[in-house]
């Protein structure tokens, strides 16, 4: 049995807006439900996202992806423009839970859960998506690269809903890949997620992007990697020492499902391949 | 007590009322009312055996709350079985023998079910993924990709229809 | 041996059988597959009392206090049950009806009373109106535990000074077994190879929780009707509620998934305290947390080999050390190490064998039966052993396996000649072929490829003096029915049993209805484990069918105006195959012999083979009725950098006999594929001071339809074992050859070996790095 809540089911963005401050906003309910259970959560009032009109649509407006913040991964995967839009995240998709909980996990609610292994973030990350959020005063729009402030926090204040994210669709010679390593094929929680776009012109490398999954506190960037391929060649040895930097940007633990040593060392093997993968995809 | 709340809702094309309080998933209130082909394996999303369609698409129904549901269709492994027209997903599960102890069939039916309407002709990729939430401990998922595969054919076939 | 009748397999080795060796729709898919069948979960009951157990979340402590007033107090709270509110009586966790060689009693506590040994051990039992105000009831027990020091691996459990978690020194069972002189053949041997193996704790992960549902009805009577294996347990909850045997009652249900973990008691205990208590119905059904800490393990073994061989590879000596963690409770640890130590030579020819073996004790989560049984474990040791060997002597390996594998007419380690086939080799040989070609390697991706081959018993230990027993009748419109106690736990077992009776009577399965596992009103037939099912239920409907076959034949004779030995049954028809004029349906062979008195309905019972106890201090003398061989192959694709591990293709080839429903065999042979799969790969129970901290599906991983090879079955028949027309058995066998099949693929692909399941990523490359 779920501990006792009430449950607001506003019928659009007004009034859920003006319902949230105090609330707990309820989206696909993978996390908030399974926490709840488990009594991880001891939220009093919901609010559910199910009614908002038109929350789930995606938009391809002049090169600009925007999902709203109730598209879930099912929503994804079931658009055909989304392999070119943003393949990292389709990769992600591919690979996340089950069909049903694709079904219902949002990538809003994926954000802002702020767990360092949600498998949509490395993949956001590494395309620059912002984080559109709107409260009853006003709308602001946040970089995700800066939206986290540390285990599960972010600047998302307590009266503000994620109604969705945006980022520009990689353009030519952009390749953007993504890969999760855990401990089963099926279903299973991240042990390692690298995301990685490599822009390339001729034979340089115009711009980078690097971002980890399940190795830190939060999703993040490796910027310091980023710089050293931006500008360059991407020769073996450089993506070999990018790839090496990565890691030792990342501060992984160890818990059940691998140790901190484990995981670097995939770091590094993961970034390597995908940097060098998407070197010569992007040609 | 959390306030109960009457919910209109279609059950395999049934219009039924179901009383349930704001804290109850629809797992436990489908099974409430009797649906019993629901199945309750792991109660957060793990295993799919509680899976159903909401308006057509698979969810967990232990990850959903009852209330969700008001104004929707809601279909079960019972909707599946409608007497004039069973879904060819049965009749391919009997004859292939991908059955066994059944507690994980309710849920893959509706999974599959669900992947035939946007994906007929499926490669074994397409189904594996589709059935990545539905654990099944007994029959190694091999004679289940079969008689999906057999099910699809009978309905680009035209079959089940009639 | 007495009381053995003649083996079933000369009597009919070549009949043309109809019904057998079908791949026949079961009998109970229909239902399942449309949603209908009611599972012991899907019962309900007028005034029925939702009922919870609260348990302890440390391992080893001491309750201090434990006080439920205040829960008691609730509004619909009806009983909250303490030790202090039950006779002072202990529950049994030995197998039903049986008795064999333990050093520890096998008896538990039912509620802590004071010291509690592991973690989930219940401190009380909760019914409530709703399940709501149950869950509510739970928090407001008040308890407090101190914590004791506990012992939480088996070496530390045999130190001086230990904690004792089971009198007198923490050894639940030893079994020896000792064959020629290993002395003498280690000194033939050119080559000793010794290495260590290691298993782990996994879990079942049947779909369906333990749930079930108990009354007391107007005899008093506690009826339970719940999800097990085992109905027959009924007697050991007679016992702790201190009523006579014939006043409970367990009625089974179609069962989502058992492997063993249905085989121990599990709800029916609480419900019937708390039935008796309340007086009301009461349901409990398990979360899947409770499941994960409330049923018994797979024992994890370290099992050592040190094994002689000759540069040719003959094997002229073994030695082996087995030791088992068999957790805080007896259980069936006792037996589940006796069929290690006799699994553990594998099916080799070994003249010179010693084998020391002992269940240690500790706090960790009791253990207990598992498809496999021991016998698992016992080949992930000999398997990748075989393939060590002939890594050292620079053999092949299949032919280190041919030149040391039984035949037809060996002996096995205990003395015991193999009565039936052995086709280890046949087996191997067929499994590999069906490999086929070997997918290409490339950059970091290794391919490699392992087999495993084995020998399993089915049927129970010997001196058990197992028994089954079915009743077989026809109606006066000629429809059958079959009555027998099995309990169906989702591999057809009940099916197969129409299928035989159909076969003998000569009707089709559709005529068949099957009452089963209910403790009353069906003949007992034992529990459905040690692959024992079809094997010795099968046989008691083969002779209660064959015996009113007889009958019926007889009867027809007469009215057909011939001679018995002329008339056969078959298709709904009496008739004499040579004389077209000489027909009648069954129906009306039915009604006729009713009118006259005819007795329509048998009840048979099927012994096994009886022995007595081996002998203790060699081992030697028969164990078990019979035994299956067979082979597992498998390829995979390792990642040499990531340590991920791809499996590709997955073969079964086993020698079952006689397949009475080859579809069905097919499913076992799959199932256990990928079972065996998550046993060598990503299965693992983690215990951090022998507390369970992986109580879910999102962290004990068992294959997905993602992690799903390519797999093929083959099914061989020899038609000599003891089961009906001449069938073995494959419910555990399936399992048992899978893990070692792939680790010693995984040793192959990456030139080195990981020695302790599961083979994690991690482990890979931490061996890669060695
Ligand atoms: C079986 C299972 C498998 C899973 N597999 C994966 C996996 O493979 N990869 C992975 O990354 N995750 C996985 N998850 C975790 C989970 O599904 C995801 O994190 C999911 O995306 C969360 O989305 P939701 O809509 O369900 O969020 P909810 O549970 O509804 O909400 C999560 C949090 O986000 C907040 N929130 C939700 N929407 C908004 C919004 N619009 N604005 C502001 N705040 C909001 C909520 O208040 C809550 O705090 C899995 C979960 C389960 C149960
Ligand atoms: S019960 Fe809902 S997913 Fe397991
Ligand atoms: S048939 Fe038993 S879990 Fe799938």
């Amino acid at each position: 049995m779920l501990r006792e809540f009430e449950l607001d089911m506003p019928g659009n963005l007004q009034e859920t807006l003006a319902r949230l401050p105090g609330g707990t906003l309820l989206a696909g309910g993978t996390n908030l439900l399974v926490d709840l259970r488990a009594r991880r959560e001891d939220a009093e009032r919901l609010i559910w996202l199910g009614n908002i009109d038109g929350f789930r649509d995606i938009k391809i407006e002049d090169g600009r992806v925007i999902i709203g913040g109730g598209t879930t991964i099912g929503d994804l995967l079931r658009n055909p423009a989304m392999a070119e839009a943003a393949p990292s995240l389709v990769a992600a998709a591919r690979v996340f839970g089950g069909q049903m909980v694709r079904n219902q996990a949002t990538v809003a609610g994926n954000v802002c859960s702020g767990s360092p292994a949600a498998d949509t973030v490395p993949p956001l990350l590494s395309l620059d998506a912002e984080v559109h959020l709107t409260c009853s005063t006003g709308s602001r729009t946040v970089p995700l690269n800066d939206f986290y402030t540390g285990f599960k926090t972010n600047q998302r204040k307590h009266d503000e809903l994620v109604t969705g994210l945006s980022w520009a669709a990689p353009g030519p010679h952009t390749a953007n890949l993504f890969y999760k390593l855990a401990r089963r094929k099926g279903d299973a929680i991240t042990v390692v997620g690298v995301a990685v776009t490599v822009t390339r012109d001729g034979d340089r490398c115009t711009e980078a992007r690097i971002a980890l999954g399940a190795v830190g506190p939060t999703v993040f960037r490796a910027k310091d990697a980023e710089a050293m391929l931006t500008g360059e060649p991407l020769a073996d040895d450089l993506i070999d020492s990018a790839a090496r930097k990565a890691m030792e940007e990342s501060s992984p633990i160890d818990d059940l499902r691998a140790s901190a040593d484990y995981r670097r060392h995939c770091i590094h093997v993961l970034t390597r391949r995908l940097l060098k993968q998407a070197w010569e995809d992007a040609a | 007590m959390s306030l109960e709340k009457a919910i209109t809702v279609e059950i395999n094309g049934v219009a039924r009322e179901l009383s349930a309080p704001a804290n109850e998933t629809l797992l436990d209130c489908l099974r409430r009312h009797g649906q019993f082909e629901v199945k309750s394996g792991c109660e957060k999303g793990d295993c799919g055996a509680c899976a159903v369609q909401i308006d057509g698409e698979a969810v967990d129904s232990c990850l959903t709350l009852a209330w969700m549901v008001e104004g929707k269709k809601v279909t079960t492994l019972e909707g599946l079985n409608d007497a004039d027209s069973p879904h060819p997903l049965i009749a391919a599960f009997l004859e292939h023998g991908a059955v066994q102890c059944g507690y994980c069939t309710p849920g893959i039916m509706i999974a599959a079910e669900a992947m035939l309407r946007d994906i007929p002709d499926p490669t074994d990729d397409d189904i594996a993924l589709a059935l990545s939430g539905n654990l099944c401990r007994c029959t190694g998922y091999t004679k289940i990709f079969t008689a999906i595969k057999q099910a699809a054919e009978v309905l680009r076939a035209g079959g089940g229809d009639d | 041996m007495t009381d053995q009748e003649i083996p079933y397999r000369q009597a009919e080795a070549n009949v043309v059988l109809r019904q057998v060796g079908k791949p026949l729709e079961r009998t109970d898919a229909e239902g399942k597959a449309t949603g209908r069948t009611r599972y012991a979960g899907d019962y309900t009951m007028p005034g029925m009392l939702h009922a919870k157990v609260l348990r302890s979340d440390i391992a080893s402590g001491r309750l201090k206090h434990l006080d439920a007033s205040k829960a008691r107090a609730l509004p619909g709270v009806v009983c909250v049950l303490t030790a202090q509110d039950l006779p002072d009586r202990l529950a049994a966790t030995d197998m039903p009806g049986q008795t064999g060689q333990k050093r520890a009693s096998t008896d538990r506590q039912i509620l802590v009373r004071e010291i509690i040994r592991h973690h989930g051990e219940p401190l009380a039992l909760i019914a409530a109106e709703t399940p709501a105000i149950a869950d509510k009831a739970y928090d407001l027990i008040e308890y407090e535990i101190e914590p004791m020091p506990g012992v939480y691996d088996t070496e530390a459990a045999l130190d001086p000074g230990a904690p004792i978690v089971t009198e007198p020194d923490n050894i639940v069972g030893e079994h020896k077994i000792r064959k020629g002189d290993t002395e003498k053949g280690f000194a033939e041997a050119d080559h000793i190879i010794e290495n260590t193996f290691h298993t782990q704790f996994i879990e079942h992960a049947f779909l369906e929780p333990e749930v079930g549902l108990a009354w007391v009805d107007e005899n008093g009577v506690v009826n339970i009707r719940m999800s097990t294996q085992v109905i027959e347990h009924f007697r050991f909850i007679a016992d702790a509620l201190g009523v006579p045997h014939n006043k409970v009652r367990i009625l089974g249900a179609m069962v989502g998934g058992g492997f063993g973990g249905k085989e121990d008691i599990t709800v029916e205990l609480y419900l019937a305290l708390l039935a008796q208590a309340t007086r009301r119905p009461v349901r409990l059904a398990y979360t899947r947390e409770d499941s994960f800490v409330g049923h018994g393990k797979r024992h994890p073994f370290s099992v050592s080999h040190k094994t002689g061989v000759t540069k040719d590879g003959k094997i002229t000596a073994l030695e082996v050390k087995i030791s088992a963690d068999s957790g805080a409770y007896v259980f069936l640890s006792p037996y589940v190490l006796l069929y290690c130590a006799v699994a553990a030579p594998g099916p080799y020819r070994i003249d010179n064998v010693k084998i020391d073996s002992a269940a240690i004790a500790t706090n960790n989560m009791y253990t207990s039966a598992f498809r496999g049984f021991g016998a698992a474990q016992a080949c992930v040791a000999y398997e990748a052993q075989m393939d060590e060997i002939a890594k050292t002597l620079g053999i092949d390996r299949f032919e280190l396996r041919r030149r040391n594998f039984m035949r037809t007419g060996d002996k096995t380690a205990t003395g015991q000649t193999v009565e039936s086939a052995i086709w280890a080799d046949e087996c191997m040989t067929q499994a590999l072929e069906a490999l086929g070609e070997k997918t290409a390697a490339s950059g970091p991706i290794k391919i490699g490829r392992g087999v495993a081959t084995y020998q399993q018993s089915y049927g129970r230990i010997t001196w058990f003096h197992d028994t089954s027993e079915a009743w077989v009748g026809i109606e006066v419109d000629g429809t059958v029915i079959v009555r027998s106690g099995v309990t169906d736990i989702g591999a057809g077992q009940a099916s197969a049993l129409g299928q035989i009776a159909a076969e003998l009577l000569g009707v089709g399965l559709d005529d068949v209805v099957i009452y089963n596992s209910d403790s009353a009103v069906t003949p007992l037939a034992g529990t459905t484990t040690a692959t024992r099912a079809l094997y010795m239920t099968g046989r008691a409907v083969h002779t209660a069918s064959s015996n009113l076959r007889e009958r019926l034949v007889a009867f027809a004779a007469q009215e057909l105006d011939a001679r018995p030995d002329e008339v056969d049954l078959a298709n709904g028809q009496a008739f004499v195959p040579d004389d077209p004029s000489k027909s009648m349906s069954l129906k009306d062979l039915a009604a006729r012999g009713a009118s006259e008195g005819l007795e329509r309905s048998e009840l048979a019972m099927f012994r096994a083979p009886f022995t007595d106890p081996i002998d203790q201090e060699t081992g030697q003398g028969p164990v078990f009725p019979d035994f299956t061989y067979g082979c597992h192959a498998v390829e995979v694709a390792v990642d040499t950098e990531t340590g991920e591990v791809t499996v590709l293709k997955s073969v079964g080839a086993h020698d079952i006999g006689q397949a009475i429903n080859p579809q069905a065999v097919e499913g076992q042979i799959e199932g256990g594929a990928l079972m065996g799969q998550g046993y060598a790969l990503s299965e693992e129970l983690i215990y951090q001071e022998g507390k369970l901290v992986s109580p879910s599906f999102s962290e004990y991983l068992i294959p997905t339809s993602m992690d799903m090879p390519e797999i093929k079955c083959i099914i061989l028949e020899s038609r000599s074992g003891l089961g009906p027309f001449g069938a073995k058995g494959i419910g555990e066998p399936s399992l048992t050859p899978v893990a070692p099949a792939i680790a010693n693929a995984v040793a192959d692909a990456i030139g080195t070996r990981v020695f302790d399941l599961p083979i994690t990523p991690e482990k890979i490359v931490r061996a890669l790095r060695e």
